[in-house]
Parts: C-alpha cells; structure tokens; sequence
C-alpha cells in the first residue's frame, strides 16, 4: 500500500466519521430522561455508537476509496492482483471485534445489573424509602395500578413519588401486552399467568405516556395511559386520600367502571371517562332503542356478552368477553351507575 | 375415450375435479366426525375451513400431477421411467406444468415469488398511506393489523426465503457441475407447494373477520383468539415450511453427492458453501415453527391449552418455539445473500475473494451460532431473566464472523478493477446497507438498550435494513447477474442502474428515519400515533411509494429484456464459475462434457488459472456424477 493511499483513506475515513458523529450528536436521538435507569440506558447508548461510529467510518472510507480509485476504464479487461488473502489482517479483524463486544457486553451487563438493582432501605437513615410497589394490571385496552402498600389504591394513571425506586409487578388477564414509557427507558411484558417485574427510579417531575408495545389486538394503538411523576409529599397525600375513598365497604361505581378499564375504551361523562376505542356510553339510551330493549337489560347483556347486539361501525370481538366473571354485585351497581348517567 | 384420458392424465384438466374431490373428502370426513360425536352443529364453516386448507391443497397437487411417480411405485404398478420429456421448457405452458428441470424450476420459483414480492409491497403502501397522518383515514384497525401481518408474512415466507432457493435451485447444479438437483420430482412438488401457500396468505383477507392480524410472529395466546383469517396464516406456513424443508434437503443431497470430478468442498463456489449452511439451517429450524402453528391451531380448534395459561399452558413457550426457528430464519434470509455477494464481488473486482476458506468457515460458525441466540427477541418477554445475558453475548458474538466477511468484501475490492454494472452496484449497496443494519443490531443486542426500543419503529427500522438493505439487495444483485444465462438475453444496464440509485435513496429515506421515531415513543405495529410524529411519518409515506414506483422500473427491465434483449454471450462477465462454462441459457442437461475441476472458483488475475476444464469426454444418457 502505497503512502499517499494511506493519507487519503485516513482523511476520508475522518470526514466519514466527523459526518456520523454530527448525525449522532446534532439530531437529538435520546427523549429526555426521567429515570435513573434511562440515565445508565443512556450511558450504554452512547458506548456502542461510539465503536459504531468507529466501524462505519472505516467501511464508508474504504468503499468510497475503492470506489473512486480502482474504477476499471469501460474496455480494461485486466484483472487485478491475485491476492488470496492476508492472515495477518484476517486475525486483526476477528481479534478487534472480539475484543469491542466483548466490552459492549461487561458494560450491557453491568448497566443491566445496576438497573435493576432495589436498593434496601438503611436503618436508621431518615430517607430510608422502602421500595414503592405498584401492581400494572393490563387488559385490552386499559391499563390499572394498585398500590398495595395503600390499601390497593386504584388509579387507572400511574402516579410516583420523585427520586423513590418503584417496583411494578405487572399481570395480565386476557393477552401479551407491553408496558412503556419512553422517558423511563424502561420496558416489561404483561403476560397471562405470570407476574414480571420492572424497577424504575424517577428523577424528574413531569407526565409521561404510559405505551402498550406489544401488538393486543384492535385497540392496541389506544392503549395508553400516563405516568405522573410528583414530589413524595404530593404523591403520599394522593395515595392517602385514595387509600380514603377507595378503602372500606364496597368500592364505588365509578371506582369500578375505572378499575375495569372500561374508562380505556369508552367516553363516560359521569365517570369522566373519553376512550374512543369503543361505543359512547353517553348514548346508551339511543343504543338500547336501536336494539329494542329495555335500558338496563340491555346494559346488562352488552357487559356480559358484548357479541349479542354490536353498534354500528364497531367490529364484532372488540370487546374482551372477561367481564362475564364480574361479581354480582359489581355487575349490578355498573348496569346502575351506566343507566343512570345515560338517563340524564 | 380421448377426453375420459385427458381428464385422468396429470394436468391442468384433473384439477379441478381432483380438488373438488379433495374438498368433499375433507367436508365428509368433518361432518361424520362431528355426527358420530353428536357435536353441533354439524356442518361448522369454520371448522370446514380449517380442514379444507389441509386437504384442497394436497387435492390440487394431485390434480396437477405431484404425486403420480410415487403413487405408482407405492401401489406396485409400473412407473413410467423418466423420458425427460418433463425437462426444459419449449413455450410459455411448461412453466404451469410439473417440470422437473431444475432451470426451469429455478425461474417457476423467482417469478412467482417477484409475484408475492409485489402483492407484499403495495400491502405496505397501504400501510404507509394510513400511516401518513395521525388518526384514522382508509382502514379500520383490524384491517392495518392485518395488512402488516400479511406484508411481513408474505415478504418473508413468499418472497425472500423461496426467491434464494429459486436463484440456488437454478444456479447451484450448474456451479458444481450436475446436471439437475439430486431429486428433480421432490423439486417440482416444493415449488408447488409455495404458490398455495401465498394465495393461503392473501386470501385471508376473504375470511370472515379478515385476514389474521397478530403479526408474523402470531403470539400466542392473542392468535388463538383471533378470527378465522389466523388459520390461513397457521396452515401457509405449514405449506411453505415444507417446501422449504424440502428444498433444503434437496441442496445438501445435491451438494454432498453430484459434485463434478475434482470439486472438493474447497473448491466450492461460496454461493454453494452459503446454499450448504442456509440448508442444514433449514432442516434443523423449521420444524419448530411447523409446531408452534399447530400448536396454536390446535388451542383454537380443539381447545388445547398449549398456550393458554388458565388451562395450564405456558403463553411464552409459544415466542420460546417460534423464535428457535424465526431466528434462524433470519440467516435463512441472509446467508444465501452472503453467498450471491461473493461472487459478485470477486467477479466485479477481477480478484480473488479475500480469505476464501475463512468465508466459508464464518458461514459455518453463523450457522452454529445461529441456533444460540433466538431468546435476544424476548428480554422483555417475562422470561428466565438470567437467560439474557447469556442471549446477549452470544448474539454480540455472531458480529465476528459477520464482520469477517465484510472485512473481507472490502479487502476483495481493494485494488481491483472494479466494474460498476447494475449486480456491483447492488452487491456494494448490500455491503453498506448491511453494515448500517448489522450496527443497529448492536443496539438490540445489548439488554439495556434493547429493553428501551423492543417493539418500537426501532425494530423495524433494523429488521427493513437487513432484509430490505440486506436480502433484497442481494436477491437483485442477483437477478440481474444470472439473468443472461437465465434467458439468453441481456437486461438493459440503464435502467438498472436508474432501478439501483432509486432504490438505494428511496430506501434510505424511508426507513432510516424510523430509528428516531422508535426511540423516540414510537411503538410497532400501530394504525395511529402521537401526533408530534406526524411529519416525520408523512417524509417516512413520501419516501416509501418513491421507493414502491422504483420497482416499477425493475418489472419493466425484467419484462422488456426477456423479450426483446440482446442475445447474451455464454459468459458476459468473464466468470471462472462453471455456470458461466456453457450456453446462455444452457443446455437441456447443463453440460454436454463432463466438467474436470482443476482449481479454485476465484483465480482471477492469476495467469492461465481455470477452475474447471472439459475433457473432451461425452455425458452419458443416464448421468451419474461421481
């Protein structure tokens, strides 16, 4: 290899790399993070597009290179040299990228670790936070948390305390979905008879989208809640008074019409509800004329068997058929709590 | 009596019938079942169907005459011996019949996979139209899950595995010096299996409920609950999964055994070592995904409860199934690529290739490692979490040999003569794209990032640059170098090269953008979106009809060349490789001498090197090769 061929792939495989890392470093390519964990996400991000950086300037160099100096003239019938290979460069080139995801995977897996890490509390610190829990329960299309240690506080919003690790147990009743929020960095299957977990810790004030990323079904594109991260104090007397409403005797109707999701789907005034994955609620009184029956009864049979009559415009199997298993009493006071506010 | 022998005769006129047969046998046997078990009722349409996507099929086949040889010799009545009447085609009818040449085969495969490859492509302008603004416009959300499910089932059960063992089937006994594959009647059958399984695919958008919607990967336990449609993806892949099965034992029966004098392993092309491993892959994986489907069948129809956890199945033992195959699968889909890469930069750069026996061992060691990394699709799934990290490295570790053979393109380039026809140009637009996409792999790999974009644009970004910048571009690298010998005629480089450049930005500006928007909070397989993304999906729907029309200026090259091209040379590009040693198109049994091979495949530039010489001695009748 010729000197000046030396210099000229040295500066193009610069000006390659100088142009990936403007791409990499002028287009803002992370969301701004709000979790510990995007943080360290973050860091690994930034590791590996440097070596990828690295290895994309090399191959664009000497592509271009080749390409505009060993262009053959349109009636060069000559052959180039018979090089068969080189045993040197063959082990430099399966050395280096051993040895480059080889420290891509300490550091993966050490990120990881850290990342999903639950710090104990210290005895006798006076900002000794147990891990928070939250149980995600995802169902087609709504998402649930219950906060166990309030009493099984419902909120069909997550609501955290700032700068407190967080420790979602995360079900689903019917099929795969995924819980995300971007700004977390943080991503878990729900998935049907297990329970998974998912730590997060965040740093940030602020509301985020809570995104279902695994495909669900009809809705799947709706599925989306918020994360709402709050100061401890604001956040303590929200799960308190919560834990107020919610705690004791039978839960309210509105409560339910919540806690099942069906706010997820469907607009409801009276529960203040505007999903439009499905029927408006607002219109049932129209709904059960157009199917010739009696308000209630028809309520009733819509919850427990949604295929019997389907409102125009809406597929058939749109609506899970889990709300059969609904308790009696539950069911009642829904059918109760729906009739009414459609009445008015 | 003319007419009652034409309509038992194999062919187009037994069809109908047969099938009609076929039909009533599997609506028969369904009835009396579920009349002797007193189940009602007893004529269930869907259960109907799902017999009928078993049945019709092999009623079709036999119409057409896929069965005939072997029925005969099971039945012990006398087989017609092969007259190789059934090779070659002399019109445009041959190629709709039973054929067992393997050119012709070989051509059978890549048009009616172009075929897929379109109906695949014009789903995703659909998509790509929906998707244009936020909110819904032209389909409802059952009709976009389907319209991705069909495109990524299609694109790759359709066009990219098949149109790999169509160039393989037509190339590959040439290049070792056979005159057809080891088993011309099971090649035959294994491409009739593919169009029933395509028009399966499509036809589900007939089904009552439409056409299956959870994705080509059909989780359980959401495809088990879906409408019928699910089951035309269940049973096509089966289709299309046997004849890659049987392709792929085909090749390696082929490859071992018909090797002309003096081809020892090493001395194979690589295309042949990448047909070799991409086989061994096949018959290895695909029986998984084989279960998986009917698995996931079974739960629907006959109420299993594989994957249905309040039955005591194990919802993610289906993604654990599917992903032992689906993997693999993606060296299925890139593998051969590798290979068609090879020779066309060898050829193009009048070089050697650049570590010969190192390129041949890298695709060996994918092919190993390959079977050790399927769990990398699911660190978010809720499985063992100390299985990633293992997943993690081992996936990491399949860049080194990737890495050696691109390191090893570029080397083959270095100081060559480069010819920058239409088949280079895809070659090094494999090269680059491929790079790109095989760095965004990086990214997934490693677990902390991976938890951040599994399942957003990210993803598809990545999968569109390595079967898209990958697969695609090797399938047309391909395409245009053996369309000489394939036809006897020259394609008009102008227009492949204007087919390249447009491709190449389309495809940039379609999907490279789509990075961004997965990291961003973008999820997959969605019909609506956040509307801050609105304007980057816009230039995203832009760029991909852009890159749509592009194929248009392919189809018409293809078209026009085949019919009105140049007369080709038997070797326009000056190739060593024995398929090049012949007529364009070749002779009915390839080589009228029995090639010698004397050296290796890429000699070029060493003076008076050849890989192979013929003797002067004449190939007998029945041909036996070694």
């Amino acid at each position: 290899m010729r000197r000046g061929s030396v210099v000229q792939l040295v500066a193009l495989g610069a000006v390659f790399g100088a142009v990936a890392a403007a791409v990499a470093l002028l287009i803002t390519w992370l969301p701004r993070s709000a979790s510990e964990q995007a943080d360290r996400i973050d860091f690994v991000f930034w590791f590996v597009t440097a070596i990828c950086i690295a290895i994309f300037a090399l191959v664009a160099a000497v592509i271009v290179y080749a390409v505009f100096n060993f262009r053959a003239g349109p009636d060069d019938d000559s052959d180039g040299p018979p090089v068969h290979g080189h045993t040197g460069l063959e082990i430099v080139w399966t050395a280096v990228p051993a040895v480059l995801v080889t420290a891509i995977s300490i550091v993966s897996a050490v990120v990881l670790a850290r990342n999903e890490h639950i710090p104990r509390a210290v005895a006798g610190s006076p900002n000794a936070l147990k891990p928070l829990v939250v149980d995600v329960t995802a169902q087609q299309f709504a998402w649930l948390f219950k906060y166990p240690g309030y009493e099984n506080a419902t909120s069909s919003t997550l609501r955290l305390p700032v700068d407190t690790t967080v420790q979602l147990r995360l079900s689903a009743l019917d099929v795969l979905h995924s819980f995300w929020v971007p700004e977390f960095g943080q991503k878990q299957d729900a998935v049907p008879g297990l329970v998974t977990k998912l730590v997060i810790t965040p740093k940030r004030l602020g509301t985020f989208p809570v995104i279902c990323t695994e495909l669900c079904g009809l809705g799947h594109a709706v599925m989306r809640s918020e994360a709402e991260v709050m100061t401890a104090a604001k956040f303590e007397q929200w799960a308190t008074s919560q834990k107020a409403g919610g705690g004791g005797g039978a839960p309210s109707a509105k409560t339910l019409f919540v806690s099942n999701g069906c706010n997820g789907c469907h607009t409801f005034k009276p529960a203040g509800a505007n999903g439009k994955v499905g029927p408006d609620l607002d219109k049932l009184a129209e709904e059960a004329r157009q199917a010739g029956k009696p308000l209630e009864e028809f309520i009733r049979e819509s919850i427990v068997n949604p295929n019997a009559y389907v409102a125009p415009g809406y597929p058939k199997g749109l609506m899970p058929g889990t709300y059969a298993g609904l308790p009696q009493a539950q069911l009642d006071a829904l059918v109760k709590f729906l009739a009414d506010g459609s009445k008015q | 009596m003319r007419v009652w022998r034409r309509l038992l005769a194999p062919g187009w006129l037994r069809v109908p019938w047969m099938t009609a047969l076929f039909f009533g046998i599997g609506a028969g046997i369904t009835v009396l079942v579920r009349w002797l078990e007193g189940w009602h009722p007893i004529w269930d349409g869907s259960i109907i169907t799902t017999v009928e996507l078993t049945t019709v099929p092999l009623g079709f086949l036999a119409g057409l005459g896929g069965f005939d040889y072997w029925l005969r010799y099971a039945a012990g009545s006398p087989t017609q011996p092969e007259d190789h009447s059934g090779h070659g085609a002399r019109s445009w009818k041959d190629y709709f019949r039973i054929n067992t040449d393997h050119k012709v085969i070989g051509i059978q495969y890549l048009v009616t996979t172009i075929v897929f490859f379109v109906i695949a492509g014009l789903l995703a302008m659909f998509m790509r139209a929906e998707l244009a603004r936020p909110g819904m416009q032209i389909v409802d959300n059952q009709t976009f899950n389907g319209l991705f499910s069909v495109h990524a089932a299609l694109m790759i059960f359709l066009f990219v595995i098949p149109a790999f063992a169509g160039i393989g089937n037509y190339v590959i006994p040439l290049m070792i010096g056979a005159p057809d594959m080891a088993f011309p009647r099971l090649n035959a059958l294994s491409f009739w299996l593919l169009p029933i399984a395509g028009l399966m695919m499509v036809s589900s958008f007939l089904a009552p409920g439409g056409a299956f919607a959870a994705g080509w990967t059909g989780y359980a336990p959401l495809s088990v609950h879906q409408p019928l449609g699910t089951v035309f993806f269940n049973m096509g892949v089966q289709w299309a999964g046997a004849s890659s099965i049987m392709t792929a034992l085909n090749f390696l029966v082929t490859i071992i055994t018909m090797r002309a004098p003096g081809m020892t392993f090493w001395r194979m092309p690589l295309l042949v070592w990448a047909n070799f491993t991409t086989s061994l892959l096949v018959v290895i994986a695909t029986p998984f995904i084989a279960g998986s489907q009917f698995f996931v069948l079974f739960d629907r129809a006959m109420h299993t409860h594989f994957f249905d956890f309040s039955g005591g199945g194990y919802p993610l033992g289906y993604q654990h199934i599917f992903w032992f195959y689906s993997h693999p699968a993606v060296y299925i889909m890139m593998l051969p690529g590798f290979g068609i890469a090879s020779e066309v930069i060898s050829v193009m750069a009048r070089k050697p290739i650049f570590g010969y026996r190192l390129m041949a061992l890298s695709l060996m060691a994918i092919l190993v490692l390959g079977f050790s990394v399927w769990a990398h699709h699911m660190f978010v799934a809720g499985m063992a979490p100390w299985l990633r990290v293992p997943m993690m490295v081992t996936s990491l570790v399949i860049a080194v040999p990737t890495g050696i053979k691109v390191f090893s393109w570029l080397a083959t380039l270095w100081e060559g003569r480069i010819h920058f026809t239409t088949p280079m140009l895809f070659a090094l637009g494999f090269v680059s794209m491929f790079v790109i996409g095989g760095l965004s792999g990086i990214y997934l790999a490693a677990v902390p990032i991976d938890i951040h974009t599994s399942d957003t644009y990210f993803v598809v970004a990545h999968i569109h640059y390595v079967l898209f910048g990958g697969s695609l571009f090797t399938i047309f690298a391909g395409i245009y170098y053996w369309f000489p010998k394939m036809t006897g005629r020259l394609y008009d480089e102008r227009l492949g090269k204007l087919h390249f450049w447009l491709t190449f930005i389309g495809f940039n500006t379609t999907f490279f953008p789509m990075h961004w928007l997965g990291i961003h909070g973008m999820p997959r397989r969605v019909a609506d979106y956040a509307p801050r993304f609105a304007d980057l999906n816009l230039f995203i729907s832009i760029s991909s009809f852009a890159l749509g029309a592009s194929t248009l200026v392919f189809l018409y090259n293809m078209i026009k060349s085949w019919r009105f091209g140049p007369a080709a040379a038997a070797n326009p590009w000056r190739s060593l490789t024995l398929e090049w040693q012949v007529s364009s198109p070749p002779p009915i049994f390839n080589f009228d001498e029995i090639p010698q091979v004397v050296g290796n495949p890429y000699e070029y530039g060493v003076p008076g090197a050849r890989h192979a010489v013929f003797n002067g001695e004449r190939v007998p009748e029945e041909v036996r090769v070694r």
